[in-house]
C-alpha cells in the first residue's frame, strides 16, 4: 500500500465513525438540537477556518460532513493526501464537539479537551518572544512510560508548549508527573480525535492574530507552516486514522516524528527509533532554536515553569512582603569601581536555618553599572523579575517593588536551592538579557529583618516614590518620541503597536520605558523611535510622523492611525491584548472586557466574539484592543471625551483599575468616586438593565455628544 | 500571493513581432521568412529515405523503387542516416570536450586558466587512478588534461567515465557490447559503418548508434562538463534574469554565443575589468553588460549569474534589439544567418573559432594560449562600436523573469543536505530526493533538454509540457535551450512553486529551490546521467527502474540525436516531440521505439502531440511507481 493509500483508507474511517455518530446524535436529539464548543468565537475551529462556515446545530453539522466528504478526493497525489487529512481532522472535530452535547464539562482533569480562545491569546507574547519556542503534540504511548515522561520533561525544560493525547497521558498519571497549563504540559484526550483540539490552537492563532479570514483554505496553511512552530511526535503503533491526521498536521506544516518504520518524507515524516533523541530530531525538522539558558542552580530553569503554582502544604518557606518587609530593586550604580561583577551577597539567614511553612523578610538589590546605562531603565529590569525568579522550578514569585511574595517549594529546598541562588538566577538573567547596556552587576539579598526594614523605608520607597514623580510627569506632550513595536510581527505580520508614555502596548507588557530600554538595547530591533512633529489632528492624535512609520512596518497595509480615537482610524490589534472595548451605543459609550472574564457583556458578546472582532493588525472602528494601565490614563478615547465613556467593565477589572481610574476622572471631570457609576456584571449583562443603572447614577456618558 | 506571473509565449511572440518591424524597416532577414520559404520540406528527406552517400544516387526510396542502386532498402537507408546523424552529434559534443581538455591543459597559476575546482580536479584524478599526494595542482591539471584528451584515441579499454554507472548498467553496457571505446573510434566506426557497401542491417546500426551516442555521453560531453567545472568552478545556486529584457538600453551590450565557456568566461571576465569599464564610459556609454545566447550563455549563467538574452531561435533578435554592439560567438547552433543581418545594423558579428567560420563576420582567431589578449580586442571591438549605434532602431523589449540556476549535481546533493536531519540521516547523498519519490510526494523527474525548431511553436512544448509536470508535483531538471525557455518564462523562479502540485510546492519550499532546476548547457546533459546515476545507487533500484523520463519536444541538431541515444542507453525513457527522420522504416521506428528496450530497458517515443506527450509521460511515470510498489 502507498503512503498515501494509508492515509487515505485512515481518513474513510474517520468519516465513517463522525457519519455514525453525527446520525445517531440527530437521531437521539434532533437535527436542530445545538452543538458547539465552550468558550470560543469560531464555532468549530477547524471546519470554521477551512470553510468559512459556522456550525450551529447537528442539521448544521450533518451539512458539513458533507462538505468534507468533496475533500476526499482519491488522486495519488499528495495534494488529495493533504486534504484528507485535513478532512480527517474535520472528522475528529466533529466527533470532539459531539462530546459537548448536554455535557458541558466532557473532559475530566487531567484532561483538557477543548481549549478557550483566551487561552490562544494569552500563548500570543509569549510564542513571538521565544519564551515558547515550540508546541509538542505529542501522540500514543512510548514504549515505557519513564521514556515518555522523559521526553515531555526535556520539551518542558526548553520552555515547550506540550500538549498530550492518547496513552502518553496515562503514562505521565502513572510516573505521578505534574501536567497542566499552568506548566505547560496539556493533556488534551486520551482518544484520538483529542488531537484537533491542538489543531484548533494552531488555526485559531491564524484567525486572531494572522488575519487569516475564515473559508481561505491556503492562507490558513501558509500562516501555520510559517508561524506557528509546532510539531508532532507519534508512537508506534501508527494506525491509518493516526497516519491520517499526521497527513493533515504535514498539510499544516507541522512535521511528524515517529518511532515506526514507515515512508519517510524529509523534514515531514522522520522516522527516529531512538526515543531519547526525539526531542532533537523534532528541533530540528522544525528549525527551532533554543536559547540556552545555563544557570548554577541544582533545579531547573524554565519558562515552562513559569505559571507553577505551589501550594502552602508543598511549600518550605515563604517572604511575604504583605507581611513583613520585603522588597526588590534595582539600582543603577554610577561609580563603576563599586560593583564587583557576579558578587552575590546574601545579609542574614538562610533558608535551612528558616522552619518549615515559616514566613520571613527578604529583600534584593542588584546593582548595575554600565556606559550606557540610565535611571530609567531601573523598572523595567525590576518589572522582569517576576518571569525570572517563575522561571525557577519550585519558586514562586508574585507582586512588584515592595509587595512581592515568594514561596520555595519543598522539593527545591531538597534539591539544595537556597537563597544565593535567587542572586545566581537575576544575576544571570540581566546580565544576558541587557547584555548592551549592563557591563556588571552584583547582587545583595537580605534576609535580616531589620536590614529589610531599613532597605524598604530607606532606600527602595523613596526610589520608587521618584520613579513615580517621573512616571506622572511623564505625559504624551513631555516627551520628543514615541516609539513603533512590532514584536507581535512574527504571529501578525501587519500589526504595528505606537507605544506613548500615556499608552503602553496593547499586550500590556511593553511601556513606553520598555520600549526605550529595548531600543537602547537593540537599535535595529522591533522598537524603533516614532518622531511626532508633523500633527495632522491633535484631537485625535494623528500625525503625518506616525502615519509614514505605521505604513512602512506594516508594509503598506495600514495608511493612517489615530493615538485616542477608536472610531477615527483606530490603532490595530495583533490578538494578544490585555483589554478589548466596544461601543454600546444605547448607553452611548463603551464596555470593557478583559481577557480572563469569561462571562457575557452588555454588548451581547462575550470577551472571546469581541475580540474577533478585531485583531490580525486589522483597523476595526468602534472596537479597539488595549493594556489594562490604559483604562486610567488621560488619553484613553481622547477623541470621544475619555474615560467618561466608560459604562462598563468586569468587576474583578473594575477593582483593579479603581484607585487610578477615579483618580484621572476626578482630574478630568471632578467626579468622586466614578468607578461606582459603571456597570459591571452583578448589575447588568445587558443593554437596557445597564442604561437604568446609568441613568439611575448620573453617569456623564448619557450626557455626553452621541458617539456615532 | 505574490504579483508573480509567467511570461506567456504570446508576449514572446508580441514582442518578437516587434522586433520582426525593426528588421523590415532595414530589409533584414529572418529565419521566419526562411522557414515560409522552405516549406513544404522535402518528404523523402524527413522520412529518412533519401539515400547520398554515393555518387550512384541520390536513391529515394518510392513503393514502386523500394531498394536503391545498390540494393539497400529503406531500413538500412534510414538506420544509416540515423547513425550518420548521430555521429555528426557526438562528434560535435566530443570536440567540444576535448577543447575543454586542452584548455585545463592550458592552465598556469598565473595564467588566463587557472584551476578554480582543485578538489574535483583530485576526485576525477582518484576515479582515474592517478596518484594525487604531495602534487602540484596544475602538474596534476596538465597530466588529466593529457589523460582526457588521450580518451578520444585510446588504443585499448572502454570510456574511464562508465565506471561512474551503476553495475547493472555496466554490464548492460557490456553484454549489449556498446560499451563506448575510444571517442573518435567510435565515430569513426560509425561513419565507417554508413559508407557504401558497410552495414545496411538496421539492427547493427542503431546498436551502433547507442554506443556511438554512450561515447558523447559518457565520454566526450563528460568531460567537457566536469573538465569546465575544474577550470572554471562548479555551478552553484545563484539568481540572474532571462529573456531580451536583460539587454540594457544605456550600456554597451557584449552577446555571447555558442558552446564553448572558454571564450565566454574570458569575455565576461574582461567585461568586468575597471580598465575596460572606464574605456566604455569614456565613448559615451554607462556600461557593459554581457549577455548570452544559446548554451555559452547557460554556462556563464550558471558559474557567474550572467543573464541569458534568448535561446536558440532569439538568436537574431539579439541583434534585431539594435543595441548589441557585438554579438561573439564559438561553436555549435549559431545561424549564419548572422552575418547578413549584422549588416543591416551597427552589430560586430565576431567568429572566434576555426571550427565555426562564416562570412560577413569579423573573425578574431581565439586561442587558450592568447585567450586574454583575444578577450580584450574582442571587448574593446564591442566598446567602440557604441558609437555607431542607431538610436532609432534601438528597442529592448521590457521582459524579463528571475531566475535561480546553477544546479550541478554536487549542489543539487548540497541543496538536499539541507533538508536532511542530522539526527538520523547522513549527508552527501540523494536520499532525501529518493525519499520524496518514494513516498509520492514527487511522482518523479523529467529531464527536459534540447533545443528549439520551428516545426514546433517556439518554447510552447517546453513550457506547456513544464506547466503541465510540475502541476503533477514531477520536478524538472533542464538544461540547453529548454532551460533557457524555461528561465524566460519564469518557471525557475522560485515563486514559481506556485504553478506546482502541494507535493512539489512543498519540497520547493521546504528546500528553498524553483521547480525546474537548471543543470546547465547541452554537454551539461551528461550531469544527468550522473544524477540519475547517484540515484539508482543510493536507491538501490537499476536506473530503468527510477520514475524518470527524458524529454527532447523542440529538438533539431545531430547532438540532440546523439543524446537521446545515450539517455537511452542509460535505462531512461526519452520522449521526442519532433520524429528524428525514421518514419520511412516502420523496421527502424519499431526498433527505436521498442526493440531497443530488450537490450537497454529503455525506448524512446515520439509523439507530435504535445498534450499527448505529456500525458504519456505521467503515465509513464506512474507505470514505473506501480512496477517497483512505490
Amino acid at each position: 500500500m502507498t503512503l498515501f493509500d494509508v492515509v487515505f483508507s485512515g481518513n474513510d474511517a474517520a468519516y465513517g465513525l463522525a457519519e455514525g455518530a453525527i446520525d445517531a446524535a440527530i437521531e437521539k436529539y434532533g437535527a436542530d438540537k445545538a452543538v458547539s464548543f465552550p468558550d470560543t468565537a469560531y464555532s468549530l475551529p477547524c471546519y470554521y477556518a477551512v470553510t468559512g462556515t459556522k456550525v450551529n446545530t447537528l442539521g448544521d453539522l450533518k451539512n458539513a460532513l458533507g462538505v468534507v466528504k468533496t475533500l476526499m478526493t482519491r488522486e495519488q497525489r499528495l495534494n488529495d493526501a493533504f486534504m484528507s487529512g485535513v478532512a480527517t481532522a474535520l472528522c475528529a472535530e466533529f466527533l470532539e464537539v459531539l462530546k459537548y452535547v448536554d455535557n458541558p464539562t466532557p473532559y475530566e482533569a487531567p484532561c483538557a479537551g477543548h481549549l478557550p480562545d483566551a487561552a490562544i491569546r494569552e500563548l500570543g507574547v509569549p510564542l513571538v518572544t521565544g519564551d515558547i519556542p515550540g508546541v509538542a503534540v505529542i501522540l500514543g504511548a512510548a514504549p515505557t512510560a519513564e521514556e515518555g515522561v522523559e521526553l515531555v520533561k526535556s520539551y518542558q525544560a526548553q520552555g515547550i508548549l506540550v500538549t498530550l493525547v492518547g496513552g502518553i497521558i496515562d503514562q505521565c498519571v502513572e510516573m505521578g508527573y505534574k501536567t497542566g497549563a499552568n506548566v505547560r504540559v496539556i493533556p488534551l484526550g486520551k482518544d484520538v480525535t483529542a488531537v484537533v483540539h491542538a489543531v484548533s490552537v494552531a488555526v485559531r492563532a491564524a484567525l486572531i492574530f494572522g488575519n487569516i479570514q475564515a473559508g481561505d483554505a491556503a492562507g490558513l496553511m501558509k500562516y501555520t507552516m510559517e508561524r506557528v512552530p509546532a510539531f508532532v511526535n507519534a508512537f508506534a503503533p501508527l494506525d491509518p486514522v493516526i497516519v491520517a491526521a499526521g497527513a493533515g498536521a504535514i498539510a499544516l506544516g507541522f512535521p511528524v516524528i515517529t518511532n515506526e518504520e514507515t515512508f519517510r518524507v524529509p523534514k515531514s515524516l522522520i522516522v527516529q527509533k531512538d526515543i531519547s533523541k526525539f526531542n532533537a530530531t523534532s528541533l530540528e525538522a522544525r528549525d527551532i532554536k533554543i536559547k540556552v539558558t545555563k544557570i548554577d542552580i541544582p533545579v531547573a530553569f524554565a519558562s515552562a515553569f513559569e505559571g507553577e503554582i505551589i501550594r502552602r502544604g508543598d511549600m518550605q518557606v515563604e517572604f511575604d512582603g504583605s507581611r513583613v518587609d520585603c522588597c526588590e530593586l534595582v539600582l543603577d550604580v554610577e561609580d563603576a569601581s563599586k560593583v564587583e561583577d557576579h558578587k552575590i551577597e546574601v545579609i542574614g539567614p538562610d533558608i535551612d536555618e528558616f522552619e518549615v511553612g515559616s514566613k520571613h523578610s527578604i529583600a534584593y538589590v542588584v546593582e548595575v553599572t554600565g556606559k550606557s546605562m540610565q535611571p530609567d531603565f531601573e523598572p523595567v529590569f525590576e518589572r522582569k523579575f517576576h518571569s525570572y525568579l517563575n522561571c525557577i522550578e519550585g519558586v514562586m514569585h508574585t507582586g512588584q517593588r515592595d509587595m512581592i511574595r515568594i514561596r520555595v517549594s519543598k522539593d527545591a529546598f531538597n534539591a539544595g536551592f537556597r537563597v544565593k541562588h535567587i542572586g545566581e538566577v537575576l544575576y544571570a538573567r540581566v546580565k544576558s538579557e541587557f547584555a548592551a547596556v549592563v557591563d556588571k552587576c552584583q547582587v545583595k539579598i537580605y534576609t535580616d529583618p531589620a536590614e529589610c526594614t531599613r532597605i524598604r523605608h530607606e532606600v527602595a520607597i523613596p526610589m520608587f516614590d521618584k520613579r513615580d514623580e517621573r512616571l506622572t510627569t511623564l505625559t504624551d506632550e513631555s516627551v520628543d518620541v514615541y516609539y513603533s513595536c512590532i514584536m507581535c510581527q512574527a504571529f501578525s505580520p501587519s500589526h504595528v503597536c505606537i507605544v506613548t508614555p500615556e499608552r503602553l502596548g496593547l499586550c500590556g507588557a511593553v511601556s513606553w520605558l520598555d520600549a526605550k530600554a529595548t531600543h537602547e538595547l537593540d537599535p535595529q530591533g522591533p522598537c524603533q523611535v516614532v518622531t511626532k512633529e508633523k500633527p495632522i489632528d491633535e484631537r485625535i492624535g494623528e500625525y503625518e510622523d506616525v502615519n509614514e512609520v505605521v505604513k512602512k512596518l506594516s508594509q503598506g497595509a495600514l495608511e493612517d492611525v489615530s493615538l485616542y480615537s477608536i472610531i477615527e482610524k483606530p490603532m490595530t490589534s495583533c490578538g494578544c491584548f490585555e483589554c478589548i472595548c466596544g461601543i454600546e451605543p444605547l448607553s452611548n459609550g463603551v464596555c470593557i472586557a478583559n481577557r480572563e472574564y469569561a462571562g457575557m457583556t452588555p454588548i451581547g458578546m462575550t470577551f472571546s466574539e469581541l475580540a474577533s472582532m478585531t485583531g490580525g493588525g486589522v483597523q476595526t472602528p468602534g472596537f479597539m484592543g488595549h493594556g489594562k494601565h490604559f483604562i486610567a490614563s488621560k488619553k484613553f478615547m481622547k477623541a470621544e471625551g475619555g474615560v467618561a465613556r466608560i459604562v462598563w467593565m468586569p468587576k474583578e477589572l473594575k477593582d483593579q483599575v479603581r484607585d487610578r481610574l477615579n483618580e484621572t476622572a476626578k482630574e478630568m471631570y471632578g467626579i468622586e468616586n466614578f468607578c461606582d457609576m459603571i456597570g459591571d456584571e452583578t448589575v447588568a449583562e445587558d443593554p437596557e438593565t445597564l442604561l437604568a443603572f446609568l441613568t439611575e447614577k448620573g453617569h456623564p456618558a448619557l450626557s455626553m455628544e452621541p458617539m456615532m | 500571493m505574490g504579483t508573480f506571473k509567467l511570461t506567456t509565449v504570446e508576449e514572446f511572440e508580441a514582442a518578437t513581432n516587434r522586433l520582426l518591424e525593426t528588421g523590415k524597416k532595414v530589409g533584414a532577414d529572418g529565419w521566419q521568412y526562411r522557414v515560409a520559404n522552405q516549406t513544404p520540406h522535402c518528404k523523402f528527406g524527413e522520412q529518412g529515405i533519401c539515400c547520398r552517400i554515393c555518387a550512384m544516387g541520390p536513391c529515394r526510396i518510392t513503393p514502386k523503387a523500394p531498394r536503391g542502386i545498390c540494393g539497400c532498402d529503406a531500413h538500412g537507408i534510414v538506420a544509416r542516416n540515423y547513425l550518420k546523424f548521430t555521429a555528426g552529434g557526438a562528434a560535435t559534443h566530443s570536440d567540444h570536450g576535448r577543447e575543454i581538455c586542452h584548455t585545463l591543459y592550458c592552465t598556469s597559476p598565473d595564467g588566463n586558466y587557472k584551476v578554480k575546482d582543485p578538489e574535483k580536479l583530485i576526485r576525477i584524478a582518484k576515479e582515474w587512478g592517478v596518484e594525487t599526494e604531495g602534487k602540484d595542482i596544475y602538474d596534476l591539471a596538465h597530466e588529466m588534461a593529457v589523460l582526457g584528451m588521450g580518451e578520444y584515441g585510446k588504443v585499448f579499454g572502454t570510456q574511464n567515465f562508465l565506471k561512474r554507472a551503476p553495475q547493472h548498467t555496466q554490464e548492460i553496457w557490456e553484454r549489449e557490447e556498446i560499451a563506448p571505446r575510444a571517442i573518435d573510434r567510435e565515430v569513426s566506426c560509425s561513419l565507417h559503418m554508413a559508407h557504401m557497401g558497410c552495414s545496411s542491417e538496421p539492427k547493427a546500426l542503431i546498436r551502433q548508434s547507442l554506443r556511438a551516442g554512450l561515447s558523447d555521453g559518457w565520454g566526450g560531453s563528460m568531460a567537457g562538463t566536469e573538465f569546465s567545472d575544474v577550470l572554471f568552478g562548479t555551478p552553484k545556486p545563484i539568481d540572474t534574469e532571462a529573456n531580451l529584457g536583460v539587454m540594457v538600453a544605456e550600456n554597451v551590450n557584449i552577446v555571447v554565443h555558442g558552446h564553448d565557456p572558454s571564450l565566454s568566461e574570458m569575455i565576461c571576465e574582461y567585461a568586468d575589468d575597471p580598465e575596460m569599464i572606464a574605456y566604455a564610459k569614456e565613448m559615451g556609454a554607462k556600461g557593459i553588460t554581457v549577455s548570452g545566447v544559446c548554451c555559452t550563455s547557460n554556462e556563464v549563467a550558471m558559474r557567474r549569474g550572467i543573464p541569458m538574452a534568448g535561446n536558440f531561435l532569439q538568436q537574431e533578435n539579439v541583434v534585431l534589439t539594435g543595441a548589441c554592439e557585438a554579438i561573439v560567438v564559438d561553436v555549435q547552433c549559431i545561424f549564419p544567418a548572422l552575418g547578413p543581418l549584422s549588416k543591416c545594423f551597427h552589430t560586430k558579428f565576431i567568429t572566434t573559432s576555426p571550427i565555426a567560420q562564416m562570412p560577413d563576420s569579423d573573425f578574431i582567431r581565439f586561442s587558450a594560449e592568447n585567450a586574454g589578449e583575444n578577450a580584450k580586442l574582442i571587448v574593446k571591438t564591442a566598446i567602440e562600436n557604441f558609437k555607431n549605434r542607431k538610436p532609432e532602431l534601438v528597442y529592448i523589449p521590457d521582459m524579463k523573469q528571475k531566475a535561480t540556476v546553477g544546479y550541478s549535481v554536487e549542489a543539487i546533493v548540497k541543496t538536499l543536505d539541507g533538508v536532511t536531519n542530522s539526527q538520523v540521516d547522513v549527508t552527501g547523498t540523494t536520499k532525501p530526493l529518493i525519499e520524496c519519490i518514494t513516498s509520492g510526494v514527487i511522482r518523479g523527474a523529467v529531464a527536459m533538454v534540447g533545443c528549439n525548431n520551428p516545426k514546433v511553436r517556439p518554447d510552447t512544448a517546453h513550457i506547456e509540457l513544464m506547466k503541465k509536470l510540475i502541476a503533477n508535483d514531477i520536478i524538472i531538471v533542464a538544461s540547453g535551450c529548454s532551460a533557457q525557455a524555461a528561465a524566460r518564462a519564469g518557471l525557475m523562479s522560485k515563486e514559481a512553486k506556485d504553478l506546482c502540485g502541494a507535493g512539489l510546492k512543498r519540497v520547493c519550499e521546504l528546500a528553498d529551490i524553483p521547480p525546474v532546476l537548471h543543470m546547465g548547457s547541452c554537454v551539461d546533459i551528461s550531469r544527468m546521467m550522473i544524477l540519475v546515476a547517484t540515484l539508482a545507487k543510493d536507491s538501490g533500484l537499476n536506473i530503468s527502474q527510477l520514475p524518470v523520463v527524458g524529454c527532447a519536444p523542440e529538438w533539431m541538431s545531430e547532438k540532440a540525436v546523439s543524446i537521446g541515444n545515450y539517455v537511452v542507453a542509460t535505462g531512461i525513457d526519452t520522449f521526442l516531440g519532433v520524429d528524428p527522420y525514421v518514419s520511412g522504416s516502420d523496421q527502424v521506428a519499431e526498433l527505436l521505439t521498442s526493440g531497443i528496450r530488450d537490450w537497454v530497458e529503455a525506448s524512446y517515443t515520439v509523439e507530435k502531440d504535445i498534450e499527448k506527450l505529456g500525458d504519456r509521460m505521467i503515465e509513464r511515470i506512474e507505470e514505473k511507481r506501480a512496477a517497483i510498489g512505490i
